[in-house]
Parts: C-alpha cells; structure tokens; sequence
C-alpha cells in the first residue's frame, strides 16, 4: 500500500481511539496552561518593570531638591537596572525564576547590592515553574511513554499481534507508522499553543520556529526509544517500567548526580562570603587610616591621586572611594563566583548531552534568553552602569564642583540588553 | 505445490514442538489438520506465516523457502488466527475494511456485503461494534475477512469453532467451494466429522508428529478409520 494510503487508514483508525483523544486532551490543555502561565508572568514582570521605570526618574528628581552636595544626591540616589523578558521568555523562564531581573542600585559598594538577593534563594529551585519547557522536556516523555509502550503488547494480549503482521506486508513500517502518527499527535497538540503565544507575545516567528524544530528532534528521539523498547516480546508493564526507568534515568538521576559531582569538583564561594567580605571591608574603612583605602583607590584611578584625605573629619571623596575598594577587595571573589558558575554550566551542558530533558530545556532557555549566560550579561551590565555612574560622579567629587542639579541631566541611564516585548 | 513442509523441525521456548512433519497442500485441496491440544497445529499454521523459524527441516510457500522471503508467502496467504480477536470499538464492517486495507486492499461496502451474506452475519449486526458480537458471529466475520483477500492459500486455525451447526455446514460448502476455485486451504480443526466431509486430505499430529495421513478416495475419507486413530492420539499415552 502506498505511504498516502496507509497514512489515512492509521489516521482513520488511531481517530477512533478515544484514549488516544483524552491524552491528546491532557497534552494541550497542559501546554496552552504552561503558555498562558508563562505570557502572564512575562506580563508582570514588563508591567513591574514599567512601573519601576515611571517611578525611576521621579523618585529621583524628588530626592535630588532635597539634596546640596554631589556627594549626598549620590548617596540618597536610586537608579533602576532591569533585565526585560525577551519575546520567548513566556516559554522558558529560566533562570528569570531563581535570580534577580532588576535591581535598585546605589552608587555606594556594588557587589553587595548585586548579591543580597542572592542570599535569599542561593539556591535554584529543584524543579522549576511549570513552563512549556518543563512540559516538554520533562512531561512530554512520560505522555509519550504511557501512550506507545503498549503499541504491539496490547495487541498481543488481545491475540491479534501475528494476525497483524500476517496481514500486512511490512510489520515494522506498520508499527512504526502507528507509533509515529500518535506521537505525531501529540507534537502538534503540544506545539500549537506555543506558536498561538508566541503569536500574542509577538515572538520572531524564527525563534519559535526553531523552538518547535528542537522539540521536534525531541519528541522523535522519544518516539524511537519507545518504539525499539515496545517491541521487545515482553508484557506491557515490563516494558513501561522499563521506559520509565530509562526516564527517571536521564530526567533524575544524572542531572542530579551530575550536580553533585560538578558541585563538589567546582567549588565558589557563595553571594553571602562576597556581601559578607564586603560589608566587613567597608566597615573597617571607618577605622583604618584614610592613606590606606585612597592608595588603594587610587591605584584604580591615579587621575584622583592629588587629593589629600583629611583625617577626622567626614569627605565624599574618602567616603565614595572606600566604596569602591570595598568592590576591589572582593572583585576576585565575585569573579570566582561567577567563573566557577559558568564554568559549572559549562559542565552542566556536557552532561545534559546525556540528560536528554535538561538538554532541551536549556536549549529553549538559551532561545529564551532565561539562561545563566544571558543573566551574567545583565550583571555584567550593571556593573558598567555602576561604572559608568562612577564615572559621572567621581570629578564632580574630586573637583570638589559646586552642586548644580540641571547637571544631573546628564546622569548616564541604564540600557537594558534585551529589548523588551511588544 | 502451495504449501509444502519437509522434516519440519520447530522449537517454542527452547522445547522442541514439532519433530519433522512432512506434508503438502496443492491447489483445489483441502487439508485438515486433525489432534489434541497442544498437538502443535497452530505452530504449523504459524510456520508457514514465517512467525517460527525451524530449527531443521523447510516450509516452502509456493515452492519458495518462507524464511527466505516472508513477506511474499504473508503475501499468498490469508490467515485466521485461532482466536481471531476483532477491533471491538470497530463494527464488522469496519474491521474487515481496516485489515483488507493493511493487506494493501481495497474493498468496497458492497463487497464486504456479500462476503458477509455468505457467512450469514445478521444485517442489522454489522452496523454494531464487534463489542457487542457473540463469539460465532466474530468468527463469522473474521471468515469474511479471509473470503475477501482473495488469496491462493488460506491458513485457517479452528475456523468453525464457536460455530452453530448451520454455519457450520455453509462454512464447509465455502471453503469447498473457495478450493475448487484453485485455491489450497489448510485447517486446524478437532472436528472429526467435519474434516472427513470437507477435506480431501487429513493430517493426524499428536506430540509435534504426523501420525498418518487419510486421503479422500471415492465416497470421501473413511470416517470411522479418522475417528479411531483421533482417539488413539488424544488419549493420553
Ligand atoms: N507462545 C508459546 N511459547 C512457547 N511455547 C508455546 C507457545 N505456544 C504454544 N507453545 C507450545 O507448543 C506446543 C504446540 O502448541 P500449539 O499451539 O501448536 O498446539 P495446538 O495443536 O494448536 O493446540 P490447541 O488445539 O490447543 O490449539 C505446546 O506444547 C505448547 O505448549
Ligand atoms: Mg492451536
């Protein structure tokens, strides 16, 4: 029979199958909640984002007429640093779950200020927020598993195996055009509301386009397993456990032995050792002698070295720069963390080469921009605008300039890395 | 010569089931495969269909080794399985439209129609889904289905089990019919009675082995010559 023909008689019948029909129900009532879950968390994190840039500005200016000195403006000073979701983030949040998107900062010691949320969740959550990403690296296969590990065994139980077989000419294209149109089934309900969001979202049609080839591979990849696993002659429920035991294999037992193992070979120091190192180094300015913090600082910056810190009495400049050498003292431990976080990923993605789910979801999470990568893209970002902010403040300090806040126009203002959606 | 086995040698599950059969099936010929259970009669069906590979010995399916093309002797054959377990989501209908597809076959309602005239399923029961069916009645169908392929040989495992005795009768004029159309019909039954009326030739297997072989000569095959050596092989020895 012609590939067209036989194509419509399985579809014919596997449409009779209302099994089939509730599991196809599970599968896209399942995607269109991680889709709808998603684009309304995309939306209230632009919507906080909105409101913090409105108020930004505002907040500001208002402080700043209370203010007589550069010093004190920059001090009571809050300026917004924020990440925006990217136009596919509804689709795997990512790391946006476990790290912080947008910060407040001041112009007083950074890393601190970057790494107290830290604190609070250091960290990531085990399982993550129910996202597409999720559905279909980590549920899919179950669905796809529950659905196909039966294909001959539930014709065998029913004695109808060799009569199949007898009766059509090629046995394995047969089983495997049956397992593929379920399957097939099941890719499309589980895509179609991704696309649908991606659609509402105003998503590059390439990115969910590539999204949906990957998850494709995926489903196929699946398929393949259950189908050479199904046919082995044995009962239904040895082959699911079987199935089920590859699953918890690869969606369980690697990732997190292979977390512990990367975790003890890669040690770094946590976000509590840098707010901890830091705040004891600012600390301790107050008593040190004021020549030991400005040489440290003015190794940074010798174009300052002509001022001559006052002992006793309180200055800006001694003030601000104490700041940053609070940054210098633990700039080798902010970058050992974040090196060691990388280079933990790093052997996390080789891993997930193994760990076919995490392999996926970090696939759409780098789509997605949620990825650990694009998360120190945006820290490395706020420490350019810290920088940047430095850069703005340090003469009017150092020049010892009188306060003028039309000046303060010029104030450099935070460039997101991701445009932000719609 | 369309079915042929020779020292047919087939183990199931290590064990030796079937130890060197020799017989043939031509064309316009019925045989029967007479014994008791476990006899290894279905096994011999299952042989020719490529599903068992003899351990020594061949089974040749229009004078070509099965095992050297099975899909051309599934081909030449339709098959009825002994417990012939329809699509019971499906009706009658259906089901023989969905396995004479899968044979590469198209078949048209009308066709199906009269093929289920012949085996006497009740009009108003084909609509239904096979679900509903008594066991006659599904073997009723699955007989259609066999009708219908069209094939040189039919392999038919106890085809008139669960059969009244009507549908008995008109099974027997079928297949008698079917094979004087030049077709070869091989099948599995322990209905002695039946297999002397029908058949031109009987086979008696008992422990994997041919026993004897009773040829119709004149008036048929000698009824009460089967019925002594059927005996003789299911009483337990
Ligand atoms: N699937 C199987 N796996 C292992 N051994 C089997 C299998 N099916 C049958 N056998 C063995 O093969 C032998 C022949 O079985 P077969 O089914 O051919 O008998 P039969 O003559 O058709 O009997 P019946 O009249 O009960 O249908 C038996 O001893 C049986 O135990
Ligand atoms: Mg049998």
């Amino acid at each position: 029979m012609s590939i067209p023909g036989a194509l419509r008689r399985e579809v014919r019948f596997s449409s009779r199958d209302p099994v089939l029909w509730l599991w196809l129900a599970l599968v896209l009532g399942l995607s269109a909640m991680s889709v709808a879950f998603g684009l309304a968390e995309v939306e209230r994190q632009n919507e906080t984002i909105q409101k913090l840039i409105d108020g930004d500005r505002h907040d500001r200016l208002a402080q700043y007429d209370k203010q007589e000195s550069w010093g004190s403006a920059a001090y009571y000073s809050f300026h917004l640093t924020y990440d925006p979701p990217s136009d596919f983030a509804y689709a795997a949040m990512g790391q946006r779950d476990a790290q912080p998107w947008m910060h407040r900062i001041r112009m007083l010691a950074l890393e601190g200020q970057i790494h107290e949320r830290d604190v609070a969740n250091p960290s990531i959550a085990l399982i993550g927020r129910f996202d597409f990403a999720f559905l279909a690296a980590f549920v899919i296969p179950l669905v796809l598993i529950l659905l196909l590990y039966d294909l001959r065994a539930r014709e065998r139980i029913a004695g109808r195996h060799d009569w199949l077989e007898a009766t059509v000419g090629q046995p394995t294209s047969f089983w495997l055009l049956r397992a593929s149109l379920r399957a097939g089934a099941v890719f499309v309900t589980l895509v179609v509301p991704v696309i649908i969001g991606g659609m509402v979202a105003g998503a590059s049609p390439a990115k969910w386009f590539v999204a949906t080839l990957g998850v494709f591979a995926y489903v196929a990849l699946w398929t393949m397993a259950c189908f050479f696993v199904s046919s082995w002659r044995r009962p239904g429920s040895v082959i699911m456990l079987a199935l089920i035991a590859i699953w918890v294999a690869i969606a369980v037992i690697v990732p997190a032995g292979a977390r512990l193992a990367i975790d003890r070979l890669v040690p770094i120091p946590t976000g509590a050792d840098i707010l901890l190192l830091q705040r004891e180094t600012v600390n301790d300015a107050w008593d040190l002698p004021r020549e030991v913090t400005m040489a440290a600082f003015f190794e940074r910056h010798p174009e300052w070295s002509e001022y001559q810190p006052v002992e006793g009495s309180f200055e800006w400049q001694w003030y601000y720069a104490f700041q940053q050498v609070g940054d210098q003292r633990t700039e080798q431990l902010s970058t050992a963390y974040r090196d060691g976080r990388l280079r933990r990923d790093h052997m996390a993605a080789w891993v997930s080469i193994l760990a076919l789910p995490s392999l996926l979801e970090r696939f759409l999470q780098s789509l997605a921009d949620t990825d650990l990568r694009a998360f120190f893209e945006y820290e490395e970002g706020v420490r350019g605008y810290h920088a940047a902010l430095r850069d703005f403040y340090y003469p009017k300090f150092f020049r010892n300039e009188a306060f003028d806040r039309t000046l303060l126009e010029d104030l450099p203002s935070f460039k997101p890395g991701n445009p932000g959606m719609g | 010569m369309m079915l042929q086995a020779d020292s047919l040698h087939v183990a199931r599950s290590g064990k030796e089931v079937l130890s060197g059969i020799s017989f043939s099936v031509d064309a316009y010929e019925v045989y029967a495969l007479l014994g008791g259970n476990g006899a290894g009669k279905s096994t011999t069906l299952l042989s020719f269909l490529g599903f068992l590979s003899p351990t020594a010995g061949s089974v040749l399916v229009k004078h070509t080794d099965v095992y050297s093309d099975i899909a051309a002797a599934r081909k030449a054959i339709a098959y009825l399985p002994e417990s012939a377990s329809l699509y019971e989501h499906l009706t009658a209908q259906e089901n023989i439209a969905y396995f004479l597809q899968l044979a590469g076959m198209s078949a048209s309602s009308p066709a199906i129609d009269a093929a289920l005239d012949r085996v006497a399923l009740s009009p108003n029961a084909r609509r239904r889904k096979v679900g509903g069916y008594s066991k006659g009645m599904r073997q009723k169908t699955a007989i259609a289905l066999a009708m219908l392929r069209d094939t040189d040989i039919l392999l038919l495992d106890e085809p008139t089990s669960g059969l009244d005795p009507n549908a008995i009768d008109e099974f027997h004029q079928t297949i008698r019919s079917v094979a004087d159309s030049g077709k070869a019909v091989l099948m599995v039954t322990h209905d002695v009675y039946g297999a002397c009326h029908a058949a031109d030739k009987i086979g008696m297997l008992q422990g994997g082995k041919l026993k004897g072989e009773f040829a119709a000569e004149g008036h048929g095959i000698d009824i009460e010559a089967v019925r002594k050596a059927f005996s003789a092989t299911v009483v337990p020895s």
